[in-house]
């Protein structure tokens, strides 16, 4: 009784949605009797009621395989407006039998799950691209099955949804760019230490001549004698409009956090810094905006 | 097991699965196609092997062409629009196109939906040819195989994993086809007559003419001609006497029907007295228009003629296996009232012939009044001329047969004693004649199951006394029996030489013989029977029941076997008991946590347990020797079954 009691809530949980092979077994259902019935072949009826016993069989078959997984949203990194980035599923099979050909749909996307051993689990990662800034919710996702005969599209609604925010879109001016008109975050040199290639950050002062007569490209190093103050960006300095600024501060806040450079941002009504809020929290306060 | 091996390593693409599946349900229609298919076949199959791209537009073009040809030439002469209206043209031309059809999708290697949804098309096709015991089977097997060939592609060309699904499934389904089987309403339309049938041989051993020379029919076979089943148990052994034709006229070297301008009425019923039986048959191929009732027939059976004189036709020649229910009483005398005509045709005998025995008859005649007393004395005489029953008889004097055969050389068998005889009874004044059909054999009967062989060809006298005809088994005043005949009458040919082979033997024809009264030939009929049959005897349908969920429970356990989880090693699996155990507890196995890890969270937790943590403990010691030292000996095997089942 509890294994009913079970597969009826699973039945419950799952949609049924004919295909067209679906058709295909009622036409030859259909072309069967009529071949049957006329003449009393009775090779006909044992088929007939092979090809209707299998198909009755195979919605059970299908709404246990697909039922028993069970989805949970994972976090899945960080996500950024109009760039590609992924939501991430784990999906446990909560059956000691396999699941077969299993499709996990997400916001217009569909990635191919196949098969999932019975008691494991396994993550799917959906690929998503936000369009703003901002709080999301991404919902509506379902898993799909057309096991075993095709006859049946099998829908297991994903009932959690995540929540998330979508960051700024980084773009604008290079941190290098900006680097270059604040003289002071380099410092005072005091001894030079070497060579090492330019990559677009470094004054033009640095530029080691004698290399760019060889071909090459590169820079003076030296040890700084002590560290200027930390990097600080003003949100109202930094670009045309709002979102222009927000875009360009959150590219800066990542290739500060890609050089291990502490910054901070004069921001409206309140300063940010790195090092007492975490990259996230600052790009987060920067998404809400 | 290299199978099983070979089945789980072998991962096919859905081509190569549609492939499979169109091999299997094209194997029956391969042996419909004409010559000119086949040769069109062969070609596309060529193709298909040495050419591993895509084919091009030009070649598609070509197969097209190609099909075109090879489907005129196959239906040239017979095609015509008149011929569209039979069904088995229609039907065969439509497998034509199909193959054409389905070959030039293939070729091009893209899988549309006609290409997959064609199987079963070409399955639905197929059963309208055949209809025998082995395409039952076969259409079995058939519908596993399409069902493993769609689930393995549902489960990514895994062989093993759809096999093992099918299995699931089909055993699932089994028990609901039982039931619809016998209980799904039909209506009484007969079979269609077109498609090939299970048997089309002819049989031999009686055709209505009976040669006393050496044309004498003599079949000596142990081919089948009929098969009867009676509904309760078999009649005694002298009771087996199945009807064939009449002879009245004695033309010598043989003996034939009445003339055509003689015609005996037909009629619907007959009063006849005896104990009533009721039976099917199942006739094979004849080739002749006589159906074969058992002494003495009720009634006519459906879609047949019974005379006065109790034989029964069809209007046309049979030339396919024919199932016919019919009733008898088993009695060795019916009342008839003879006509002019008839009278004068039992009463004719050439009186110059024969003159040894009609001299003989005279002395009966002279000493006995009555038709009773003389036909004993012809008896006696017959057991007093101490004849031999041989099937290798030396050949009579065809001018004076019954001289020959009663005086001189005094051996013959059924045909000849029959001849004689009634030679002698009419004579003697008794309208006779003689009755030849079958005298079925009780060695061929089991349960109430007899199988009639050509061998059983029999012939026997009928005399007409007190308006009563009486069966007279003419051979039974036979002295003794040639010593070559006795050998062959009770050992048969070669094969049947060994009676546990004959016994098999009688039993594949039984079970053959229940399958097609009860599967291929079940109809209304004999679903209003079984429910009759069930109102009237409630042990039946405990019976009934109780078989049914027999059937269930192994299908259910056959399913059981196949859904169950496999394990990597034969040690995880033997740890299962115990794992499921401590999932009852609340422990689970978590992601990447080893065995060993599990079972010391196990016992750190657990520790107040002291008996169980001391198994548990050797268990996991058991497990990694035998996982990781290799040390997979039956003994390892077996010592960790015994510490798993202590340990929870």
């Amino acid at each position: 009784m509890k294994s009913l009691r079970t597969f009826i809530q699973i039945h419950k949980s799952i949609k049924q949605h004919a295909t067209v092979f679906s058709a295909v077994v009622v036409v030859l259902l259909f072309g069967l009797f009529l071949e049957a019935y006329m003449h009393n072949f009775n090779l006909v009826y044992i088929t007939l009621f092979f090809v209707f016993s299998l198909a009755f069989s195979a919605g059970p078959i299908g709404v246990l395989n697909l039922g028993r997984l069970q989805s949970t949203f994972i976090p899945s990194g960080r996500l950024f407006a109009q760039e590609e980035g992924k939501i991430s599923l784990s999906i446990y099979n909560n059956s000691s039998t396999d699941a077969w050909s299993i499709l996990v749909y997400g916001n217009n996307v569909t990635v191919p799950l196949n098969y999932l051993k019975g008691e494991h689990s396994s993550i799917v990662h959906l690929p998503f691209t936000p369009s703003k800034r901002g709080k999301f919710r991404y919902e509506n996702c379902y898993l799909e099955s057309r096991y075993p005969l095709s006859t049946a599209r099998l829908t297991l609604r994903i009932k959690e949804q995540y929540e998330g925010v979508v960051y700024a879109e980084p773009k604008g001016r290079s941190l290098a760019s900006f680097l270059n008109e604040e003289e002071t975050h380099y410092g005072e040199e005091k001894e030079f230490d070497g060579l090492k290639e330019y990559d677009g950050s470094q004054r033009l002062s640095h530029i080691h001549w004698a290399s760019v007569a060889k071909g090459e490209l590169s820079v003076k190093t030296f040890t700084k004698e002590m560290q200027t103050s930390n990097l600080v960006f003003d949100f109202y300095k930094a670009g045309k409009d709002d979102e222009a600024r927000l875009s360009q501060l959150s590219l800066w806040v990542l290739e500060c956090e890609k050089k291990h450079f502490p910054f901070a941002i004069i921001f409206p009504h309140k300063n940010l810094n790195s090092t007492k809020e975490s990259i996230d929290e600052i790009l987060e306060v920067l998404a809400r905006y | 097991m290299k199978s099983l091996k070979f089945l789980q390593d072998t991962k096919l693409t859905p081509l190569r699965l549609l492939d499979m599946g169109y091999v299997i349900v094209l194997l029956p229609l391969l042996l419909l196609l004409k010559m000119p298919m086949l040769v069109f076949a062969l070609i596309v199959v060529a193709i298909l092997f040495f050419k591993k791209t895509p084919a091009s537009n030009l070649l598609v073009m070509f197969i097209f062409f190609l099909g075109i040809l090879a489907v005129y030439l196959s239906l040239y002469g017979t095609f015509s629009f008149r011929g569209l209206s039979r069904l088995k043209l229609f039907l065969e031309f439509l497998v034509y196109v199909l193959f054409v059809v389905v070959s030039m999708q293939r070729l091009t290697q893209k899988i549309n939906f006609y290409l997959l949804i064609s199987p079963f098309l070409f399955l639905a096709l197929s059963l309208f040819f055949y209809h025998g015991i082995l395409m039952l089977i076969y259409v079995i097997f058939e519908i596993f195989f399409l069902l493993w060939m769609i689930l393995a592609h549902r489960m990514q060309g895994n062989l093993l994993e759809g096999f093992r699904s099918s299995m699931v499934m089909f055993m699932y389904s089994l028990p609901w086809v039982v039931i619809l089987f016998i209980f799904f309403p039909r209506i009484s339309f007969e079979h269609a007559t077109y498609g090939f049938k299970s048997e089309t041989v002819q049989r031999m051993g009686h055709d209505g003419t009976m040669y006393i020379d050496s044309k004498a029919l003599l079949v000596p076979s142990d081919r089948i001609v009929m098969e009867v089943g009676f509904k309760g148990e078999i009649p005694l052994s002298h009771q087996l006497y199945f009807r064939g034709s009449i002879l009245y006229v004695d033309k010598k070297n043989h003996w034939e029907p009445l003339p055509k301008h003689i015609k005996r009425k037909n009629k619907d019923f007959y009063e006849t007295k005896g104990e009533k039986v009721e039976y099917k048959v199942t006739l094979y191929p004849t080739q002749k228009s006589w159906i074969y009732l058992l002494d003495m027939p009720f009634e006519a059976v459906k879609g047949s003629t019974l005379d006065l004189d109790l034989i029964s036709t069809v209007k046309k020649p049979i030339e396919e296996p024919l199932h016919y229910s019919a009733s008898s009483s088993l009695s060795g005398k019916f009342h008839d009232v003879l006509d002019k005509e008839t009278y004068k045709a039992s009463t004719a005998f050439s009186t110059d012939s024969n003159p040894e025995t009609y001299k003989v008859v005279q002395e009966i005649k002279d000493t006995y009044a009555t038709p009773q007393k003389k036909v004993s004395a012809i008896i006696e005489f017959f057991k007093a001329q101490k004849l031999t029953y041989s099937l290798k008889p030396e050949a009579l004097d065809i001018n004076n047969s019954t001289d020959s055969f009663l005086f001189t050389k005094r051996q013959g068998y059924c045909v000849h004693f029959a001849s004689s005889f009634v030679t002698m009874a009419r004579m003697a004044g008794i309208p006779s004649r003689i009755v030849t059909g079958y005298k079925a054999d009780l060695g061929n009967a089991l349960k109430n199951y007899i199988a009639v062989k050509e061998r059983d060809a029999h012939a026997w006298a009928e005399l007409y006394m007190g308006e009563h005809w009486i069966r007279v088994e003419t051979t039974a005043t036979a002295y003794g029996i040639e010593a070559d005949s006795l050998r062959q009458q009770s050992t048969g040919v070669d094969k049947e030489r060994n009676e546990v082979m004959k016994k098999i033997n009688l039993y594949l024809m039984y079970v053959k013989y229940q399958v097609e009264t009860w599967i291929l030939y079940y109809s209304n009929v004999r679903q209003l029977q079984l429910l009759q049959y069930a109102k009237e005897n409630p042990k039946f349908v405990f019976t009934f029941v109780f078989s049914l969920i027999l059937l269930l429970l192994m299908t259910l356990l056959i399913s059981a076997y196949f859904k169950r989880t496999t394990y990597t090693s034969k040690a995880i699996e033997i740890l299962q008991p115990l794992m499921r155990s401590l999932k009852k507890r609340g422990y689970t196995r978590q992601k990447e946590e080893t065995l060993h890890q599990f079972f010391l969270r196990y016992v750190d937790e657990n520790a107040e347990k002291k008996e169980q943590i001391s198994a548990i403990q050797a268990v996991d010691k058991l497990y990694e020797e035998i996982s990781y030292g290799n040390d997979i000996s039956q003994k390892s095997i077996k010592a960790l079954k015994q510490i798993v089942k202590k340990s929870f």
